[in-house]
């Protein structure tokens, strides 16, 4: 049978993928034999991954699409120089709610700072890379493969499932939801992910049951650079409305997920509803490990201080009431909510009253098994780089290291292709 | 394993004329009867149960029948591009929004040269207006999910569907999006109209266009950016993503673009100052002062609130204006690959190889950045016909639906097309980023798969009256389908059946 050439179908994938059909890049080509791209693929998806890591722990990635202002989110309150950069914006320090002497969280993320008050928020501040990219795509793809040089291709986040757990018959180890494409940190052809945009049309049209049964057989075997991508896309669709079905009977959202989806300007966000069905795959035990949403319009070259304060507060309220209704569900142990963004915003305010691309921030870490408190050092605003921007002080890829090391209890390292210097953020490691 | 592999064929070389026949394998046990055991039916059966029907009838298909020829056992799709109407058919599917069967035999007929000529050379027929597009303001917004109707009736319908096909192109590579430029005013309609009137004619006549926009002005912030303080979102993305691509610029280069470029603002409409007015007079307020409509549909320049004074712009310091910032980009050796480079990959394959990519290139510069020299060029070129191009391209949602329209002859699906885009990824003048729509592989993931046969199966369930099936895999799919689709549509005995199974392959979704 063909699980015999596993590992023989698996090179074959890797080297597809090298050739960037992917991700569209960097390769010579169709000639150098694409057409031998054998329409068994699919099959490696589904092979066993030896020993599937046994532990409880869920991670969740929320993205502040198109550049999180860092200063805006933990403010620092106590540097006249901020002020003084920020003519308009500045003024969020006097409301900032204060976490010491020197920072304080902006004044939007009130759930947040109750959560801190409890020790369940840990943020890592001065988060960046070197030499960084004030591309959009360039620098998401940095943090989406881990990979500042951009030799990688895949997510760190589809490496880590690829590598560690068997996702054979398990669609759902590695999700997205709220959004209709698989996300750059998750995608690893090598996982079996799937994605899913909206609940309640998940599941087939007409005679659903048969139609269901006639696509498992037209999605089958099929031939071409995208067989493979077909095949298992379908097979996952399968996997997911059955495992949709069970799962939508045994939950009942124990908090209020608000549901405004047009209080945000200029983004299309359903980060509500997208936590709340991360909470329903959470809580029925559906086997979930990683799950990916996305908060977007953090792009603020333009009246930011409202704007910014929006997407805050929309933030607030969908991550306070995701931990509520986990909390309520006693799984909240289980669960670490990390966020991350491209970079962060340039120090100097603009003209319009917004901000343009910069580097470094800091990221949040949500949850109960969090170790509460400021990590790292603050990046200053009285010591810009010669762009005029923040000199990032903690690599991104130490927060990457430590959320899988000690919080998903996989091989960090192993992941990641390289060691990194330890923050300690969670509470204790997954056993 | 007895599996064989197929010979690979090199782009550029000249296509072997190959048989019209399935992909076929031996019996060996397929991968969903390892997986998920006796989960799926046999094809006839299943598909016997989807609309009801209870017997299995005899091969309808002759072409796609089983044969008795000897079994290929390929790993990729057979390419027919040897055969004249597969090569028809082929600029159809990736030049304009696919055919009708009428449309099919039209082209067929004319072959493919002439085929080319009619689709590059006839100027882009207009659309009819928009209601409510001129007028929009604050109290009276553009519909936009009448917008995105009004679009697709186009495509639907117009008499020049490649110019169509190009002002799509457009729309994702020159992105705006109708959030941030909202609704209130003609600027995202203005923009379709723009985009769709300079899209096969000189780019740099275009890039412009794209930089006065007004919806532009707005989305990337060019209308709010001012020499005293400049805003770096245009002049970054006009580099990045617009012309040169990522790394071919500095940092620097992007803050003094900046300043060069600043000095614009939108433009506003006589409907626009009269809102402002009524609105005044209904509060009570006296009406604004030196409230003008401006007479044109592009961005004013403001000189005083441009910036004064020379920078160092890609290598040249000097007082610069917008013209001469666009003549120097122009001037640079990156932008001819890369917007070539993009072309292809919409066009013809996901990863052309470089020398492809500059020897279109080099003819593209040569005839001074025109468009249909250009288009002209890439599906003349021999690597289009390539056994490497055939299939390798996934349809965006926008095209696979529109497709579906035609193929079933049904023009009224404008509106649920609109509808279903989000869903699948792809709510038309809402792209999710500024580089625009995903593309290939982006496309295929479990949500968008299971929409796009949801949007099958609703549309065909809603129809009264089907065309005849005929021989419509052979119109559509170049008679090459898998062996699974061979046999599901082998035993399908009526015509919704044998359209759900053709619409909802995955041989459909690709182009």
């Amino acid at each position: 049978m063909a699980l015999q050439n596993v590992g023989i179908d698996k090179i074959s994938r890797r080297d597809f993928m090298r050739k960037g059909l992917i991700f569209g890049a960097g390769a010579r080509g169709l000639a150098a034999g694409y057409a031998a791209v054998p329409d068994v693929f699919a099959k490696a998806v589904y092979s066993a991954k030896g020993a599937g890591v046994q532990n409880d722990r869920v991670l969740v990635m929320i993205q502040l699409g198109g550049g999180n202002d860092g200063l805006q989110t933990v403010i620092p309150i106590s540097d006249g120089k901020y002020r003084d950069l920020r003519p308009t914006l500045g003024k969020e320090a006097d409301a900032a709610l204060r976490l010491d002497k020197d920072y304080g969280l902006h004044q939007s993320l009130k759930g947040l700072k109750s959560l801190y008050d409890q020790g369940k928020v840990a943020i890592v501040q001065g988060v960046g890379y070197p030499t960084p990219s004030f591309s959009h795509f360039d620098s998401i793809r940095v943090w989406e493969t881990g990979d500042p040089t951009r030799r990688q291709q895949n997510g760190w986040l589809g490496k880590a499932i690829e590598k560690n757990y068997d996702s054979a018959g398990h669609p759902l180890v590695g999700c997205a939801t709220g959004t209709t494409s698989v996300p750059g940190a998750l995608r690893d052809l090598q996982a079996t992910l799937t994605v899913i945009n909206d609940q309640a049309s998940f599941k087939f049209q007409g005679n659903s049951d048969n139609v269901d049964k006639v696509m498992g057989t037209l999605y089958t075997g099929t031939p071409g650079i995208y067989g493979a991508l077909f095949d298992t896309a379908m097979s996952t669709v399968r996997d997911t409305v059955a495992q949709l079905k069970t799962s939508a009977k045994n939950y009942v959202p124990k908090a209020s997920y608000s549901d405004n989806q047009k209080l945000v300007f200029s983004s299309k966000n359903q980060l509500a509803a997208a936590l709340q069905l991360a909470s329903e795959l959470i809580v029925t035990g559906t086997g979930v490990k990683v799950l990916h949403v996305t908060l977007g319009g953090f792009d603020t070259h333009y009246t930011e201080l409202n704007r910014h304060s929006d997407l805050m507060a929309y933030l607030d309220a969908a991550v306070s009431a995701f931990h509520q209704d986990l909390t309520a569900y006693g799984m909240a142990d289980r669960v670490l909510i990390a966020t991350w963004s491209e970079f962060g915003r340039r120090p100097q305010e603009n003209a319009s009253g917004g901000t343009d691309h910069g580097t470094a921030a800091p990221v949040m870490l949500i949850g109960d098994p969090v170790k509460g408190g400021l990590y790292g050092e603050g990046a200053s605003v009285s010591k810009l780089d010669k762009s005029q921007n923040l000199a990032f002080t903690v690599d991104f890829r130490s927060v990457y290291q430590e959320i899988l090391s000690s919080h998903l209890g996989v091989d960090g390292p192993d992941v990641l292709g390289a060691s990194f210097d330890r923050i300690p953020f969670m509470r204790a490691a997954a056993g | 394993m007895d599996e064989q592999v197929a010979t690979p064929t090199l782009p550029g070389e000249p296509a072997t004329p190959q048989p019209a026949k399935k992909p076929a394998r031996s019996g060996r046990v397929s991968r969903r009867a390892v997986v998920l055991g006796a989960g799926a039916a046999a094809g006839g059966l299943a598909v016997a149960r989807v609309l009801g029907l209870h017997k299995i009838g005899p091969d309808p298909l002759a072409l796609v029948k089983g044969t008795s020829a000897p079994i290929v056992n390929t790993k990729d799709w057979m390419s027919p591009l040897g055969q004249p109407e597969a090569q028809v058919a082929q600029l159809l599917r990736r030049a304009t929004f696919g055919m009708t069967k009428a449309q099919y035999d039209a082209a067929v007929a004319d072959g493919f040269k002439k085929t080319v000529d009619k689709l590059v050379e006839t100027p882009a027929a207009m659309p009819k207006e928009l209601p409510g597009g001129e007028t929009a303001t604050q109290e009276k917004p553009i519909n936009a999910s009448a917008m995105q109707t009004w679009w697709i009736d186009h495509m639907l319908a117009s008499s020049t569907p490649f110019a169509e096909r190009m002002t799509f192109f457009w729309h994702g590579h020159f992105t705006s999006d109708f959030r941030k430029v909202s609704t209130q005013s003609p600027y995202i309609y203005w923009q379709n109209l723009t985009w769709r009137k300079y899209a096969l004619g000189s780019f740099r006549d275009m890039l412009y266009q794209v930089t006065t926009d007004p919806a532009m002005l707005r989305y990337l912030d060019l209308g709010q950016s001012t020499g005293r303080s400049p805003n770096e979102n245009y002049s970054r993305e006009l580099m990045e993503l617009f012309t040169m691509g990522v790394g071919t610029f500095t940092e620097d280069d992007v803050r003094a673009g900046a300043k060069a470029l600043a000095g614009w603002r939108e433009p506003v409409t006589q409907y626009m100052v009269d809102y402002q007015i009524a609105r005044a007079q209904m509060q009570g307020r006296p009406a604004p002062k030196n409230l003008v409509a401006d007479t044109v549909k592009s961005g004013i320049f403001d000189p005083n609130r441009a910036f004064k004074g020379s920078v160092a712009f890609l290598g040249v310091t000097k007082q610069w204006d917008t013209n001469m910032v666009l003549d120097r980009i122009m001037q640079q050796d990156s932008v001819a690959p890369y917007i070539t480079r993009k072309v292809l990959r919409e066009f013809v394959m996901p990863d052309p190889p470089d020398d492809y990519v500059n020897r279109i290139a080099a003819g593209w510069k040569k005839s001074g950045y025109d468009l249909k020299t250009l288009m002209r060029d890439v599906f003349m070129s021999p690597e289009f016909m390539s056994p490497g191009a055939y299939r390798t391209l996934v349809k965006s949602p926008t095209e696979m639906m529109v497709h579906t329209a035609r193929a079933l002859e049904q023009p009224q699906l404008s509106r649920a097309i609109a509808q279903s885009g989000s869903g699948m990824g792809q709510a038309l003048y809402d792209p999710p980023e500024v580089g625009g729509w995903p593309s290939n592989a982006s496309w295929v993931s479990s949500n968008n798969v299971l929409t796009r046969v949801n949007f099958v199966v609703s549309t065909l369930g809603g129809m009264q009256k089907l065309p005849p099936y005929g021989s419509a895999h052979q119109v559509h799919l170049d008679g090459i389908v898998s062996e699974q689709t061979a046999q599901l549509l082998n035993s399908a005995t009526d015509d919704p059946t044998r359209w759900l199974i053709l619409l909802a392959s995955p041989e459909f979704q690709l182009k």
